[in-house]
C-alpha cells in the first residue's frame, strides 16, 4: 500500500488549510501531530474523499483516489474526529449497517462484527443502544466500524480525545495491534499517544508538514538543546520569561525546569536528550510567558 | 441497506409520536365523514352510523334508476304532498323533522331540481317547491342553460375565451342523460373528507421523510457514511428506496383504512353513478363516476405525496437542513390557501402541487387551460406535470446527495 500526496492543497476561500503537502506513506503507523487548526482534519477528509482538494492530487498505488472512487473507499477505514452515529441503533445493528454500506457481504459482516466487538471489548454492550454508551465505549465502536472492511488504509482523527488515561493506554495498545499489514494515519495533539507507537511522526503546522521522521530522527535533529536546570523558586519567572519551558517540577526547596534553548540558560543547567514533547514545544510552543498548555 | 434505513426512520421516538397523531387523526376524520351521512327517522330524530346509513340507503334506493321526466314529476308530487301535510306546516321542529324524514328518499333528486331551476351561482332550498309539472321536462336543459347564462354574465365576460366556453358547454352536453341514480352517500362522504386525510398524511409523513437525508449531517454520521465504499452510490439509492417505501406504505395504509371504514359503515353502492348526481357536484364539468372520482383523488393524492415529500427530501439533501424539509409540506399546503381569495391567481393556484392532494375539490373547480388548440381542465395537467417532475426529481436527488462534501 502506498499513498502519495502530490502538492496537496485545500483552501477555504482565501484561507489555506492544507498548504502544498508532498508526502509518501506506506504500511506502518504515522502519527500526525499538530495544534488545533493545523489542518489535520482537513487533510484526513481529503484522504477519505470527503473533501475535494483545491490543488494537487492523492495517488493510491499510482492511481488518483478520486478516480478510483468506490474502489479506493473500499480500502479505507475512517474514524472521524466528531464521530456521530444513530442513537437508537444497538452496537450490533450499527456495525451491520456500516458493514452493509461498506459493501461487506452479510455472512462476512456477521463474522467480522462479532470478532471486532470482542477485540474492542464491547461484548457485554453488543445489544445496548448506542445512546446509552459512555464516551470511551463509543470511541471503541468507532474503531470497530472503521475496521469492518479490514481496511488497508486506516485513518483515525484524534481517536483518544476525551478519553481518560486508562482508556488512552488501552486504545494505544489496540491501535498498535491493528497496525500490521496496513497504513495507519493517526492524528493527535497529545504527544504520548504516538511517542512510542508511531513508526513515523509528521508534525503539521499551518497546513504544512514542518518536520517528519522516526522518533529518534525527530529528536536528534532538533536545532536547539534541552536543559535540565534546578533553580531556586525566585528565579523561575525570569527564566520562563526568556525561554520555552517544557516542564516545571516543584520540589520543597527548589524547582526543576526543563528549558529549550540554544545556549545554556543558567549556571546549574545540564544538557539532556530531547523528548518528543520538547520537540513539539519547540515547533508549536509560543514564547514562554504567553498562556500555553503545558503538555 | 434499505432495511436499516427504514429502521433508522422508525426507531426514532418522533416517528412513534407522528404515527400516533396520524392514527388519531384518521379516527377523527372518519368520525366526521360518517357523520356527514345522517338519517332522520319517522319520529324526527337525527341519527348517524351503520344503522342510519342503511335506513337511508333503503329510503333512497326506492328512487334508484334513471331520472326520467316521470320520476321527476313523481318527486314533485310527493314533495307537494308532504308540503301540505300537518307535520310540515306545524310550528314544531320535531314535527317538521318528521316531514323531512319522508322527503329523504328523494332529497338528492329534489336538490338537483333546486340546482337546475336556481341560478348557476346560487342555491335556493325551496326552489323545488315551486317548480311546475310542465317546467320539469326542461330539467336537463336547465343545467346547460344555467352555465350559458353564467358565462355570458357581466362578471364572467372576459374570464373564458370563446373556445373555452365552447369546451365547457360541450362537456355539459356530453354528460349522459337521463342520470342513473342510486344511493351513493358512502362515496360522497368518502370523497368529501378525502382531501383532509390526504393532507394529514403529507404533513405527518413529512416528519419521517425529513430525516432520511439530513440526519446523517445532524448526527454527524456523514463522514462515515460518505467514506464507505457504497456511500456514494448504493447507500444513496437505499435512502431513496426507503423514502419511497415510507411514503407509499403510510399513504396507502391510511387511505385503505379510511376508505374501508367509511364504505363499510356507509355502503359501497352508487360507485357507478355520475358525480353530478346529488348536491355537491352538480356543476362539475368532468364527466366521471364516483368510483372514477375516487380513483383520481387517491391516485392524485399519492402522486402529490410523492412529489411534495421527495421535494422536501431533495431540499434537505441539498441544504442539510431538517427544519426546511419539515416545513416544505406546510408551505406548499398553506400558502395556496392564504392566496386562494385572490381570483386573478386562480389559474396559477389551480396548478400548484397542493391540488393533487385535493383532486376531489379540483374536479369541482372551473379552471381551464389552453394547450395548443386544446382546452383542458386542471386535473389532467397536474397529474401529468407532477408525474414528470417527480421522475426528474429522483435522479436529481441521487446526484445531489452522492456529491456531498463534508466541510
Ligand atoms: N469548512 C471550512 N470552512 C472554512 N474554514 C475551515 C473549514 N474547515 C476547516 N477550516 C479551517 O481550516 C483550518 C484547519 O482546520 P482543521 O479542522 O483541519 O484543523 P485540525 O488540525 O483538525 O484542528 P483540531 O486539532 O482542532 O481538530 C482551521 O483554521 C479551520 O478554521
Ligand atoms: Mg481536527
Amino acid at each position: 500500500m502506498k499513498l502519495v500526496l502530490d502538492n496537496l492543497t485545500k483552501g477555504f476561500g482565501e484561507f489555506v488549510a492544507v498548504d502544498h503537502i508532498n508526502l509518501t506513506m506506506t504500511n506502518g503507523i504515522y502519527g500526525l501531530l499538530g495544534v488545533n487548526g493545523a489542518g489535520k482534519t482537513t487533510l484526513m477528509r481529503m484522504l477519505c474523499t470527503l473533501l475535494k482538494p483545491t490543488g494537487g492530487s492523492i495517488y493510491c498505488n499510482g492511481k488518483d483516489i478520486f478516480e478510483m472512487d468506490g474502489e479506493y473507499r473500499n480500502l479505507v477505514g475512517y474514524l472521524p474526529q466528531d464521530f456521530g452515529f444513530y442513537p437508537e441503533f444497538t452496537v450490533k445493528d450499527y456495525l451491520f449497517y456500516i458493514a452493509a454500506i461498506k459493501g461487506v457481504r452479510p455472512a462476512v459482516a456477521r463474522k467480522r462484527t462479532n470478532e471486532l466487538i470482542t477485540k474492542v471489548g464491547l461484548a457485554k454492550a453488543a445489544d445496548k443502544k448506542l445512546k446509552k454508551l459512555s464516551g470511551g465505549m463509543k470511541r471503541r465502536v468507532g474503531i470497530a466500524q472503521a475496521m469492518l472492511n479490514n481496511p488497508k488504509i486506516l485513518i483515525l482523527d484524534e481517536p483518544t480525545a476525551g478519553l481518560d488515561p486508562n482508556e488512552r493506554i488501552r486504545f494505544r495498545n489496540l491501535i498498535s495491534g491493528l497496525s500490521e499489514e496496513r497504513l495507519v494515519l493517526l492524528s493527535t495533539h497529545i504527544v504520548s499517544d504516538i511517542e512510542y507507537t508511531a513508526n513515523e511522526i509528521l508534525m503539521m503546522k499551518d497546513g504544512a508538514i514542518v518536520n517528519k521522521g522516526t522518533l529518534d530522527e525527530i529528536t536528534n535533529t532538533m536545532p536547539e538543546k534541552v536543559w535540565q536546570c534546578p533553580v531556586p523558586q525566585q528565579e523561575v519567572s525570569s527564566i520562563t520569561k526568556r525561554y520555552k519551558v517544557s516542564n516545571i517540577k516543584t520540589d520543597r526547596h527548589s524547582v526543576d525546569l526543563r528549558v529549550i534553548s540554544a545556549e545554556k540558560p543558567c549556571e546549574t543547567a545540564v544538557c539532556v536528550s530531547p523528548s518528543l514533547e520538547d520537540v513539539f514545544l519547540y515547533y508549536f510552543g509560543e514564547k514562554a510567558g504567553d498562556d500555553n498548555d503545558v503538555l | 441497506m434499505t432495511y436499516f434505513e427504514l429502521k433508522k426512520i422508525f426507531l426514532k421516538p418522533v416517528s412513534r409520536i407522528v404515527l400516533t397523531i396520524l392514527a388519531v387523526s384518521l379516527c377523527v376524520v372518519s368520525y366526521f365523514a360518517i357523520g356527514y351521512v345522517d338519517y332522520v327517522d319517522e319520529n324526527g330524530n337525527n341519527t348517524i352510523g351503520i344503522a342510519a346509513a342503511s335506513a337511508l340507503r333503503d329510503e333512497k334506493n326506492k328512487w334508484a334508476g334513471y331520472i326520467t321526466d316521470d320520476v321527476l314529476r313523481k318527486v314533485l308530487q310527493e314533495n307537494a304532498l308532504i308540503n301540505n301535510s300537518k307535520e310540515y306546516l306545524s310550528k314544531d321542529v320535531t314535527e317538521n323533522n318528521k316531514a323531512y324524514s319522508k322527503k329523504q328518499g328523494f332529497s338528492d333528486i329534489r336538490d338537483m331540481i333546486n340546482r337546475a331551476f336556481g341560478s348557476f351561482q346560487s342555491y335556493n332550498y325551496y326552489r323545488a317547491d315551486s317548480v311546475t309539472q310542465e317546467e320539469i321536462s326542461s330539467f336537463y336543459d336547465r343545467r346547460t342553460a344555467n352555465l350559458v347564462e353564467w358565462l355570458k354574465s357581466d362578471e364572467q365576460e372576459n374570464r373564458y375565451s370563446e373556445q373555452e366556453q365552447q369546451f365547457l358547454i360541450a362537456q355539459y352536453e356530453k354528460l349522459k342523460k337521463p342520470f342513473y341514480y342510486e344511493y351513493a352517500d358512502g362515496w360522497a362522504a368518502l370523497l368529501e373528507y378525502a382531501p383532509s386525510i390526504i393532507m394529514l398524511v403529507v404533513l405527518t409523513t413529512g416528519f419521517l421523510a425529513a430525516g432520511i437525508f439530513s440526519d446523517e449531517f445532524q448526527l454527524k454520521a456523514d463522514s462515515v457514511f460518505f467514506s464507505a465504499k457504497l456511500g456514494r452510490d448504493k447507500a444513496v439509492a437505499a435512502k431513496i428506496k426507503a423514502g419511497f417505501i415510507v411514503v407509499t406504505s403510510i399513504y396507502w395504509i391510511t387511505v385503505v383504512l379510511y376508505s374501508g371504514i367509511i364504505l363499510t359503515v356507509l355502503g359501497f353502492g352508487g360507485a357507478g353513478c355520475a358525480i353530478q348526481n346529488g348536491f355537491s357536484n352538480w356543476k362539475a364539468f368532468y364527466n366521471i363516476t364516483y368510483l372514477q372520482d375516487y380513483l383520481l383523488t387517491v391516485l392524485g393524492g399519492y402522486l402529490g405525496n410523492l412529489f411534495i415529500l421527495f421535494l422536501s427530501m431533495f431540499a434537505s439533501a441539498k441544504t442539510h437542513s431538517k427544519a426546511l424539509a419539515v416545513s416544505i409540506p406546510f408551505i406548499l399546503l398553506f400558502i395556496p390557501s392564504f392566496l386562494s381569495g385572490i381570483s386573478v391567481l386562480s389559474e396559477v393556484l389551480g396548478l400548484l402541487p397542493d391540488q393533487l392532494l385535493q383532486v376531489y375539490t379540483a374536479v369541482k373547480t372551473f379552471n381551464l387551460y389552453q394547450i395548443g388548440d386544446r382546452v383542458v381542465g386542471a386535473v389532467p395537467i397536474i397529474l401529468t406535470m407532477y408525474f414528470i417532475l417527480f421522475c426528474i426529481l429522483l435522479p436529481l436527488l441521487y446526484q445531489v446527495y452522492r456529491k456531498t462534501e463534508i466541510k
